[in-house]
């Protein structure tokens, strides 16, 4: 079962080409069909797993290495979430993307990248958490690299290369946990380090790794530049899926697998602290609205490392709550920035001013979408903040919760810059429509799925509390 | 009656409040909506207080429970929100009329109820903060709606206000922590220095939300910008309620501060600079409106002072103060939005003689401003004095700062009466004519109230203020009637003749009474100081902002100097790198072979070790 949910839209990407030869909406239908099954594949292992707490997993071994797919908790709420937001992201992309070339090759990418972030989560093998992990690096190159003006290529190139190299370094790492336990297996790895503890040379190289992908300091600055891909590539790119594998990574491997080091929950939670002030200061200062908003995931990706290596039972949930609220949020913010820039032709907030009044659901959306990144109740941002920030100071870690709390001030800040200069104020440009109802729905439904999770967050905190507690039994 | 009975007096106004948000016409029907559940939860407040009932649900888990809990203190905050909501949404439906531009405004005035009951009735700190930060978004609404420009104070205020709840989330994480649970009922934290962090992280959530210094600067701008019934409903009213009543049960329930503490004296300070610069502010004003906002400010001032001072009587005083403050304070801005109507201005410099014009309404104005001025017997009078009696009792220098305050607010508002209601009556104000009964019944229900709060002082204190400390203190004197302290009455009766005096002698001397106040206004040292206020340099949030851009600008270069390192390094390595190599690969078939034979040499000599 786990196995179909992989492997359907990684080799259905394949035929979407072929399919667009011949009739576009097939093809479309098609793309939302093969994001949609793993969805729902995804919600139907949940229902087993959650329930019977029982981890599930299926093994075939044709070659040397373990061919391995496992489902717990973790592995489905975080694939429940991708491919939810994907789905929502795909349905907006059939407004969006009809306006351009390419448009085959753009769906391909799209599903062929969802098909790896599947397999890369349900991997029960560092080797083929790899494999995968290279495979959204390819994936996203193409789709960065969508408009095919020099600088845009450039731009691709550079996060690219950036990722490749934090992942190189990470199998450097994997290669040296190989040499300690001479298993690639995570199973056989989890028991191998239950009485003894991993080299710091291997978790520095994977967390090597982890930052590049997740776009923290000092490896961020593919991130915002990766801004001139299309609006529902950097959503689903920069906030929803691809900056999220790293996280992934990091809870699958150090939270559940590999014990860390006590000194790690200090260092890593420190790194992330910086990376949060920093860009959270240059997304005050820059004017280009996309830039922005990348500038954001990484500092709010910072929370969610901070929740994660804290280490204990709070920060663990609210940062996996973060994953599933930002992801929300932030894809929110992206695609209505792609609305903006569609209707109007223009990235640079200064020239931007009164938009308000010609897109009234486009602006509610964003202020919606912004106040739950702020942390504002009732959207569900703020239950997320909270628990992150109730880590860190169960932790005893007063001076982190202070920087932290230094990093949620410039969140409102600079998101309400973003805002009143985009749609508030005079108008500056000539008469905007409001954007295609396909797009709009889009934007107004993870409007409203931000809010209703803070409102209705008895439910997604008692999966996340069951997912976290099965996390912790594993490591006893 | 069973215990979700608890629920109602929040989810009827949330209800209702959605319900008119998703009305799109018929203002009619709005407005009968909003009064109604005012009216209902006005009735609820009424059967509820006196009642003890505890309701808890699971919620969000890790220690956030949906735990409301009705006792003495939140059944009379409840019962006060209550009162003035009614008032206001009853004013409202008169003068909103023909203002249709702000009909989401009773949708806000529901939502900001239901909030505000919430937060009342939590009784787990991460609930309190749900219902107590989702007020900035009603906050945020009721701002923006109003005039042109108006959003940017709303963000102003969204700022201010939402950079002081995340303190106040981080001290709810620490006191959690510290005390081991989130339900407020049962944590008490002692005020050793972790400790002290986190209720000064507390407080700032609390002062901010009671609209002190230094978190005050939008409550003047919104003023003229916002809806006036705006200003007597939140600023004025339910925000100090429930600020003052967090603080009151931080400092006294959960941290059981003692007068030992420095974190009684750093509430003390706060209140004494609060209540001195903001009426000094106060005074200068040339607007109704804007002068009243400043005295909402300053008034706060004493509220925290009292608790401050961590003395029975002081705590009594601020208490006693906040539920008067709130009465007089929300009639003066309703008196103002009467004006407004009628005259079409508040703009001191263009009003006069409006008393004759509009009897009830110079008759509200006049008891409520001698009110807030602490004149006997008003209710301000004996909530004041116990609040200098405290003071005194713990250091003359808060004492001054509390009579300077008291001087200077007789004298503003004997500026603001003179000028409006008495002198020469403008031309343009000759058809001007009293409001309609439904802004003059609250006013006057108001009104009446700050006499029998004042002359009766027995039934409030008695019945309502006093009970709550005797949760705490077993043995709580009994304050009511007249002040105990003949001294401290006498001095204030000297110092409020002195205002009268100041102003009779400014008056004469200015000509008018707008300008009574303009010899303070270009004294030699203050002179510059309002200067530079005017101008808006002392404003901290402008000030914290332009400091917040300088370290943005230091954090923007260091992503820079970053991003630098991946363009311009990392790129000019690798090519200098293949320079290198390149130059190895030249095509001379001489230099080929001499690097054969070394290569075959290392690997002779690799071989025979």
């Amino acid at each position: 079962m786990i196995l179909s949910a992989v492997l359907a839209p990684l080799l259905g990407a394949f035929i979407l080409p072929l399919v667009g030869k011949f009739s576009k909406p097939v093809r479309n239908i098609l793309a939302l069909l093969l994001v949609v099954f793993p969805l729902a594949i995804s919600l139907a292992l949940a229902a087993f797993v959650l329930n019977g707490r029982d981890v599930t997993s299926i093994r075939i071994l044709p070659l040397g290495f373990n061919f391995i797919f496992h489902a717990d908790a973790l592995a489905v709420f975080m694939a429940v979430v991708s491919s939810l937001i994907s789905a929502i992201i795909v349905i907006y992309s059939f407004g969006y993307i009809s306006h351009y070339d390419n448009q085959n090759e753009y769906y391909m990418m799209v599903v062929l990248f969802l098909g790896a972030m599947m397999g890369l989560i349900y991997a029960g093998n560092l080797i083929f958490l790899y494999i995968f992990w290279e495979i959204t690096a390819i994936a996203s190159w193409r789709l960065i690299g969508f408009f095919r003006a020099k600088t845009d290529v450039l731009k691709a190139d550079k996060s690219f290369l950036v990722t490749i190299f934090g992942a190189l370094m990470m199998l450097l790492g994997f290669a040296l946990i190989y040499q300690q336990t001479g298993s690639f297996d995570l199973a056989v790895i989890h028991e191998r380090f239950k009485g003894e503890p991993i080299s710091t040379l291997a978790v520095g190289l994977i967390l090597i790794g982890i930052f590049s992908k997740s776009a923290t300091l000092p490896f961020h600055t593919w991130l915002p530049d990766a801004g001139v891909a299309p609006s529902p590539v950097t959503a689903l790119l920069h906030a929803a899926v691809l900056v999220k594998i790293g996280v992934y990574a990091f809870a699958r491997l150090f939270v559940v697998t590999i014990p860390l080091l006590d000194y790690w929950h200090s260092v890593i939670p420190f790194i992330a602290g910086i990376s949060a002030i920093v860009s959270a200061a240059a997304a005050l200062i820059d004017t280009d609205l996309k830039r922005i908003i990348a500038y954001s995931t990484i500092s709010q990706i910072a929370f969610i490392f901070l929740g994660l290596s804290i280490g204990n039972e709070v920060g663990i949930a609210g940062g996996l709550l973060y994953i599933f609220m930002h992801g929300l949020a932030k894809a929110g913010l992206f695609l209505c920035a792609g609305i903006v820039e569609q209707n109007t032709k223009i990235k640079d907030i200064t020239q931007l001013g009164g938009l308000a009044k010609t897109m009234p659901v486009t602006a509610i959306s964003f202020l919606f979408c912004a106040f739950s990144v702020m942390g504002i109740p009732p959207f569900g941002g703020f239950f997320c903040k909270y628990m992150v920030m109730a880590g860190a100071l169960q932790g005893g870690h007063l001076f982190l919760a202070g920087m932290f709390l230094f990093g949620a001030f410039l969140t409102i800040l600079y998101l309400l810059r973003v805002f009143t200069m985009v749609f508030l104020g005079e108008s500056k440009t000539s008469e905007a429509k409001e954007g295609d109802p396909v797009m709009v729905f889009c934007v107004a439904l993870l409007a409203v799925l931000s809010l209703a999770g803070g409102i209705f967050i008895y439910y997604p905190n008692q999966v996340v509390t069951n997912v976290v507690q099965q996390m912790l039994v594993m490591h006893k | 009656m069973t215990n979700s009975i608890l629920l109602l007096p929040i989810y009827v106004p949330l209800f209702c409040g959605l319900v008119v948000l998703a009305l799109r016409k018929s203002q009619r029907v709005k407005e009968g909506i909003t009064f109604t559940a005012t009216a209902i939860n006005f009735l609820f407040a009424i059967l509820l207080f006196k009642h003890d009932i505890v309701v808890s649900l699971p919620w969000a888990g890790f220690g956030m429970e949906f735990s409301l809990r009705l006792y003495h203190f939140s059944g009379f905050i409840l019962l006060a929100v209550a009162f003035f909501s009614f008032l206001i949404s009853l004013y409202s439906v008169s003068f909103m009329r023909s203002k249709e531009k702000l009909n989401q405004f009773y949708s806000y005035l529901l939502l900001s109820l239901a909030l505000v009951n919430g937060a009342v009735l939590a009784d787990n700190l991460i609930l309190l903060l749900f219902f107590w930060e989702g007020l900035l978004l009603t906050l945020f609404g009721m701002i923006a709606i109003g005039n042109k420009g108006a959003f940017k104070t709303a963000v102003k205020a969204l700022v201010i206000v939402g950079i002081s709840d995340l303190c106040m989330m981080v001290g709810i994480g620490l006191t959690g922590h510290l005390a081991g649970t989130l339900k407020i009922s049962e944590i008490y934290v002692p005020a050793n220095t972790i400790g002290s962090v986190a209720f000064v992280l507390l407080m700032i959530g609390a002062i901010a939300k009671a609209g002190s210094m230094p978190f005050h600067s939008w409550i003047p701008d919104a003023a003229t910008q916002a809806p006036l019934p705006f200003m007597a409903f939140l600023p004025a009213s339910l925000e100090k309620l429930l600020g003052i009543y967090f603080l009151a049960r931080i400092s006294l329930d959960m941290f059981k501060l003692n007068a030992h503490s420095w974190l009684s004296t750093l509430l003390m300070v706060i209140g004494s600079i609060t209540v001195v610069l903001a009426v000094m502010m106060a005074l200068v004003q040339k607007d109704y409106k804007k002068l009243l906002s400043y005295h909402a400010i300053s008034q706060v001032g004493y509220m925290i002072l009292g608790i401050g001072t961590c003395l029975p009587i002081g705590i009594v005083g601020g208490l006693f103060h906040m539920i008067n403050h709130a009465m007089y304070k929300s009639c003066l801005f309703l008196t103002a939005g009467s004006v407004e109507k009628a005259a079409g201005t508040t703009d001191l410099e263009k009003l006069g003689g409006l008393g004759r014009k509009m009897p009830v309404t110079f008759i509200c104005f006049l008891v409520a401003a001698a009110s807030i001025s602490g004149v006997p017997p008003f209710n301000g009078f004996f909530s004041k004095e116990m609040v200098y009696d405290a003071a005194l009792e713990r250091g003359a220098l808060f004492y001054v700062a509390a009579i300077l305050g008291a001087f200077f607010t007789a004298a503003s508002f004997l500026k603001l009466g003179h000028a409006v209601f008495l002198g020469q009556l403008k031309d343009a104000h000759k058809n001007v004519k009293e409001s309609s009964p439904a802004m003059l019944v609250p006013m006057m229900l108001i009104a009446g109230g700050c006499i029998l709060f004042g002359v009766y002082n027995v039934f409030p204190l008695r019945h309502f203020i006093q009970p709550i400390l005797s949760v705490q203190l077993l043995n709580v004197p009994d304050f009511s009637g007249f002040p105990s302290n003949g001294m401290i009455v006498l001095i204030t009766v000297l110092v409020l003749a002195g205002a009268l005096f100041h102003h009779v002698t400014s008056a004469k001397i200015m000509g008018g009474g707008h300008k009574a106040a303009e010899h303070i206004r270009h004294a030699p040292v203050l002179s510059g100081i309002y200067d530079r206020a005017e101008a808006r340099l002392l404003d901290p949030y402008d000030i914290g902002l332009r400091v917040v851009h300088a370290i943005c600008r230091v954090g923007w270069w260091i992503d820079r100097a970053i991003d630098s390192v991946y363009d311009r390094f990392c790129v000019s390595i690798s090519q200098r790198c293949s320079n290198v190599l390149r130059s190895l690969h030249n095509g001379n078939y001489a230099l080929y072979i001499i690097w054969a034979l070394i290569g075959s040499v290392a690997v002779v000599f690799y071989a025979l070790q």
